[in-house]
């Protein structure tokens, strides 16, 4: 659904639970448009051609290079940023309170992208163990190097959703 | 009591902002009324610009103006164009001619980025191509192409040490080795680009929001080059988004405050990745290292040739060659040294300061070297160090007596983590095979340098602690706040950080050199007894105190009064804020006034790293696989273990980077992979499984900080070289260590072009 303007076209996007309009010319990247003209500071283009992983947003709650794909292109599809992971009440969602808890983050312009990468993976694979979950964050890259308490986050993510799925599980 | 506010693992007080991302860098700022630029950079690495037709690109709806450096050098307003920290030789803007592929030639300021990119490829520079030159070596010949004119032998730096008589050494000497150690450029990729938005006030005020590490040089270096007081230039340094040394001097900042000037509007600048690569590059550099050795391994002598590629422009040169210099020998004691250490102009990307500046090169080849006379001399590479490693009142090369080293507790600490003397696990196959190498280095840090730190003490209690020192990742404020919690005595929820504004903060050299830390540690504490003498002062004159007063737990008492807390003690007095501020000035340096004989004091005190490593190398493909990684630095204390660790941990990845991969590779004058497809960066598969640090400290509560920021990274690369060479029997001396050189040496044969 979209109508021409001297911008571009109106297009309606779905944005961390929200409708919104926004009209953007039809090759904008979806990075641009949310960063530019949402106002989500979460998305941040650092390489512009999909490998450093700074722009990741969910679509359709899989992880998406935003500066790759084009805004006109998303659709109905709903787009979820970091900032549209708090939890209730303003705060922080499971997976930013475990990279909080772990001092997972330094200059932390990666920081947001690899929340929104592991939230997709496992919201999709609840049973993936840390190695898994490892080769899904190869597309984020963090330049000072935090990869290890990056780990240990993943870890306690990891770890409490087996707790929790064995307490789910009733005994034999 | 409290617990002790150092060695605490206290989070950074904005943690959630940087996980979920709300927190603002200087890519976020905008002010109202702001255009947008966008760059024309040069396709030429070396040319005379005959002319800029910007004819189109202003008939760009939303354009506003094309500014070019002939712009700027006839406006009489920008009396000095030239900037550079170390040397002035770098235009805002081309002027003239063009010295490097990359170079910004024009600026297009448009209402839009949009429309600003869309002008900026209508631009049409007319180049006259000039002959160029991209090799160090030969751009010190006679007859070479000349960068600028005023230094016709493009001669960036040239300095030399020499102590004792090093060619009788050398003649009598049992053993002498030589080699020729090379390490490329390559990129800091910070991932916040350079960004920076300028605004000129109706008065002539100019004020800069930048993504800098050295605020207070930016502004010192604009307010020369608009003949501006101090007072009327203000600039304000965000938190970083990454800055790995990249972001230190003065890089945009001058181009977009010229722009906004000719413009009368405020600019803002954000360059993309492309562009980014072409803003400053590590030094490629290439060591010639000659050492006479004993039958026992003692080291003798060493001559020392350095030829380090400046680039187009001096960034950090001719001061860095001799930062180099003071490095080269490496944390051993060697009776006689000679050393020369040059840069030159290149048709290259200016090089800069790149996260352990001017060591790494130097670390890999006495490191490398070490091992090779370990191989010559059969002896182990761990005993030859702790053979020649400096301790305490040893002299070192520049003739100063070392003090507070601990070299050989660093490599005790690294041999024992990687179980030095027991033999690596068995490889998976065949074909695999695996080995252990190790690497200490020394770093000298800046000196002289200052750090203020301003200190206000309200009558609500609060502290509020005024820096220039920036945040850029490594925690700076949080760490600030826990030295001025500590030197103060009160309450860590009751400190705040006011982060760098030149006109609200006080004067910091810059944050680089992993001096932050120390430097505020000195700060604070005289800021500290600065404050406990003026609440002494307001409890004698307004309470009628007498006898010598003591401090403790935000309290001041005397024998007969007290203990009152401090906002009680302001209440009493009627002063709603006490202010103070707390100095602390290095001194020392005076071994590099003359740079044709560096000899005597050169550094405050000395960085100290180590790192062991494990590795596998692949013999059918020559792929190097880091499987263990244990790094040390000497930290004296801690003021946090996390944010250690991942200093330590960030160098030691950084590192694997620069060993295996990293290149930023000029072919026909042109970087060729300007871009993070073709030039990597580690990812997190990069990374060892076993990837583990650890600072050491003393035992003496009072023992001097040490900044950790960069001293796993120098030893890295040598300590993966050194694995190697056990595992194959191979030794690499060309950085990185690709899969494709490995794989060529393995087979005994040199490196195919371009490999």
């Amino acid at each position: 659904m979209s109508e021409a303007t001297d911008d571009g076209q109106v297009v309606r996007l779905k944005v961390n639970g929200a409708e919104l309009s926004v009209a953007v010319p039809g090759d904008e990247p979806l990075a641009t448009t949310l960063r530019d003209r949402v106002g989500l500071r979460s998305v941040r283009t650092a390489c512009g051609i999909g490998i450093c992983g700074s722009c990741t947003v969910q679509v359709e709650g899989r992880a998406v290079s935003s500066c790759l794909m084009l805004t006109a292109a998303v659709g109905e599809r709903s787009v979820r940023t970091c900032e549209g992971l708090v939890g209730a009440e303003g705060a922080p969602g499971r997976v930013q309170q475990a990279f909080v808890d772990n001092r997972a983050y330094q200059c932390s312009y990666c920081i947001p992208g690899m929340v929104v990468s592991v939230d997709a993976y496992l919201g999709e694979h609840p049973d993936a163990d840390v190695d898994e979950v490892r080769h899904a964050l190869s597309g984020n890259l963090c330049r000072c190097g935090t990869y290890v308490s990056i780990l240990a986050a993943v870890h306690d993510l990891v770890a409490s959703a087996r707790s929790g799925a064995a307490a789910a599980t009733p005994a034999d | 009591m409290r617990r002790p506010v150092l060695g605490a693992d206290q989070p950074m007080p904005d943690a959630v902002d940087r996980v979920v991302g709300t927190i603002r860098f200087a890519v976020d700022h905008a002010v109202p009324g702001m255009l947008h630029g966008r760059l024309v950079s040069s396709q030429s690495p070396h040319a005379r610009i005959v002319s800029v037709d910007a004819t189109e690109a202003l008939a760009v709806p939303g354009v506003r103006a094309v500014v070019t450096g002939a712009d700027i050098a006839r406006d009489p307003r920008v009396p000095h164009p030239l900037f550079g920290v170390s040397r002035p030789d770098q235009p805002p803007l081309a002027t003239d001619k063009v010295r490097y592929v990359g170079e910004p030639v024009a600026l297009v300021v448009a209402e839009t980025e949009r429309a600003a990119r869309a002008a900026a490829v209508l631009v049409d520079v007319e180049y006259e191509d000039l002959p160029y030159v991209t090799d160090p070596a030969e751009a010190l010949r006679p007859g070479a192409p000349v960068l600028h004119d005023q230094w016709p032998d493009n001669a960036c730096g040239d300095w030399r040490l020499q102590r004792g008589d090093v060619d009788a050494v050398f003649r009598q000497a049992e053993h002498v080795v030589e080699h020729v150690y090379h390490s490329p450029a390559a990129s800091q990729v910070p991932l916040e680009p350079f960004v920076a938005v300028a605004e000129w006030d109706d008065a002539g005020s100019l004020e800069v929001w930048s993504s800098t590490q050295w605020p207070s040089a930016v502004q010192r270096v604009l307010a020369h080059m608009f003949d501006r007081p101090l007072d009327q230039v203000r600039v304000h340094a965000p938190p970083l988004g990454g800055g790995y040394g990249a972001k230190g001097q003065v890089k945009i900042e001058p181009m977009v405050a010229c722009a906004a000037l000719l413009v009368g509007q405020p600019v803002r600048l954000e360059l993309d990745r492309v562009e980014v690569f072409h803003v400053v590059c590590k030094h490629e550099a290439t060591m010639r290292l000659r050492t006479a050795v004993d039958g026992e391994g003692r080291l003798l002598a060493r001559d020392i040739d350095l030829l380090y590629n400046a680039g187009a422009y001096g960034i950090t040169d001719p001061g860095a060659a001799g930062n180099a210099l003071v490095r080269a020998n490496g944390p051993y004691r060697v009776p006689a040294v000679r050393i020369r250490s040059r840069a030159a102009y290149t048709s290259t990307v200016p090089s800069g300061s790149y996260r352990g500046a001017m060591t790494n090169q130097v670390s890999f080849a006495y490191e490398s070297q070490l091992d090779e006379i370990a191989a010559l001399l059969g002896k182990d590479p761990y005993e030859l160090r702790r053979l020649n490693l400096l301790v305490d009142g040893d002299t070192y090369a520049t003739g100063e007596t070392m003090h507070d080293v601990h070299f050989i507790e660093l490599v005790d600490e690294v041999a024992s983590v990687i179980d030095w003397h027991a033999p690596p696990e068995p490889p998976p196959s065949a074909t695999t095979v695996r080995g252990k190498g190790l690497a200490v280095i020394l770093k000298s840090t800046p000196t002289p340098s200052r750090t203020e730190c301003r200190v206000e003490l309200h009558a609500d209690g609060s502290v509020v602690v005024f820096t220039s020192s920036v945040e850029m990742g490594q925690g700076a404020f949080a760490t600030i706040a826990q030295l001025a919690a500590h030197h103060l005595d009160v309450d860590l929820s009751r400190v705040s950080v006011v982060g760098p504004d030149t006109a609200r903060t006080p004067f910091d050299t810059m944050t680089a050199g992993s001096r932050t830390t120390f430097s505020n540690d000195h700060a604070l504490h005289e800021a500290a007894a600065h404050l406990r003498e003026h609440l002494d002062g307001l409890a004698r004159e307004l309470l009628g105190w007498s006898g010598p007063t003591q401090h403790g737990d935000g309290c001041v008492s005397t024998s007969d009064e007290g203990p009152v807390p401090y906002e009680l003690l302001l209440a009493k007095a009627g002063v709603d804020v006490v202010d103070v501020t707390g100095v602390f000035q290095s001194v020392g340096g005076e071994g590099m006034k003359d740079p044709s004989d560096v000899h005597g004091h050169t550094s405050v005190h000395w960085h100290q790293g180590a790192v062991a490593v494990e590795v596998e190398v692949d013999l059918e493909t020559g792929k190097v696989e880091v499987l263990r990684c244990h790094g040390a630095s000497w930290a004296g204390r801690v003021v946090n273990p996390a944010r250690v660790r991942q200093q330590n941990d960030g160098c030691m990845i950084m590192g694997i980077g620069t060993a295996l991969y990293e290149d930023l590779q000029v072919v026909d004058g042109q970087v060729v992979n300007p871009n993070m497809s073709d030039y990597m960066i580690p990812s997190v598969l990069d990374v060892p499984q076993a990837l583990t640090s650890r600072a050491l400290v003393s035992d003496d509560p009072a023992a001097e900080l040490h900044g950790v920021g960069e001293m796993t990274i120098p030893a890295t690369a040598p300590a993966i070289a050194n694995a190697v060479f056990r595992a194959t029997a191979v030794r690499v001396r060309d950085l990185p260590l690709t899969a494709e050189r490995v794989l060529s040496a393995v087979r005994g044969r040199e490196p195919q072009e371009g490999a």
